[in-house]
């Protein structure tokens, strides 16, 4: 549902609200106890999960996690024009869905992988208003970075699995693929965001309307 | 004339929580920002809570008194 339309609802729930409060006599009859039952019953509760499910689903935007200050040379990295940065190749040829771009790579991919991505926003959250946020450049992943989302795309894939250099050892694709041999920090694919390293020459793609 | 009164009040002190609960929602759907998700769980979610709760509680007391006056008006007869 799009956030407008939840936005009247919610308002048109807030007047008929007001109504029962303004004249709560009016559900002294049979249609008033209904109205009441919808209006301060039905109505909230659906309006409440509509409003979470919206959050929910705008927490996953790139525009979201880019709304907070610390994350704009975050932002700034998908754009550099080098397709060595992993991070802005996969952004600029929507190998991740450019909206969604933070999300699609940094939620795992098993059962309670969303559930722990939201948890650490919430985690961010309090650093951000409550703790002491780090520099942008000293922001670190809690936990190494998890093959198993490189290969939920890649997984089966040409140029993944017939690449020459994932092929040069016959010991390196069942490795990547059993998570042992890191993508991102075993030195092949580690430049990724790199803030706070870049070129001072680095240039910079946006994408023509 | 007294249970009526006490409803009329439930039902409004119910309202304005629901009124409070939703206006904040509203507000943080057009508020795009990270602490918005929190403020409309943890504030606008409670006050809307608080509101659907007094409201069932509203019934469930008047529905109370409405029996305790019936068995009262037969025990007279």
């Amino acid at each position: 549902m799009p956030t407008i339309a939840i936005v009247i609802l919610v308002v048109f729930s807030a007047v008929l609200a007001g109504v029962i409060v303004v004249r709560p006599a009016t559900t002294v009859s049979r249609a008033g106890k209904i109205l009441a039952f919808c209006v301060l019953f039905f109505l909230p509760l659906f309006c409440l999960a509509a409003g979470m499910q919206n959050e929910m689903t705008r927490s996953e935007s790139t525009a979201f996690c880019l709304s907070c200050h610390i994350m704009e040379p975050y932002g700034k990295s998908l754009h550099i024009d080098d397709p060595n940065y992993l991070a802005g190749a996969h952004f600029q040829n929507h190998r991740v869905p450019a909206d969604e771009a933070c999300y699609t790579c940094h939620t795992d991919y098993a059962m309670f992988g969303p559930v722990k991505a939201k948890l650490g926003g919430l985690r961010h959250l309090y650093v951000y208003y409550l703790g002491t946020p780090p520099t942008p450049e000293n922001i670190k992943l809690y936990k190494p970075f998890n093959n198993e989302v490189c290969l939920h795309c890649h997984l089966g894939a040409r140029s993944f699995e017939e690449g020459v250099v994932h092929n040069a050892d016959p010991a390196t694709l069942p490795a990547i693929k059993a998570g042992t041999l890191s993508c991102i920090s075993s030195g092949c694919h580690e430049t990724v965001h790199n803030v706070g390293h870049w070129a001072k020459d680095v240039k910079f793609w946006s994408a023509k309307d | 004339m007294h249970l009526g009164y006490s409803i009329d009040r439930r039902l409004r002190i119910s309202g304005i929580f629901v009124i409070c609960g939703l206006l904040i929602e509203a507000l943080c759907l057009m508020w795009a920002r990270p602490i918005a998700f929190v403020v409309l769980v943890v504030i606008g979610g409670a006050l809307i809570g608080i509101g659907v709760l007094f409201f069932l509680y509203s019934l469930v007391s008047g529905a109370a008194h409405v029996a305790d006056d019936s068995d009262a008006a037969q025990h007279k007869r």
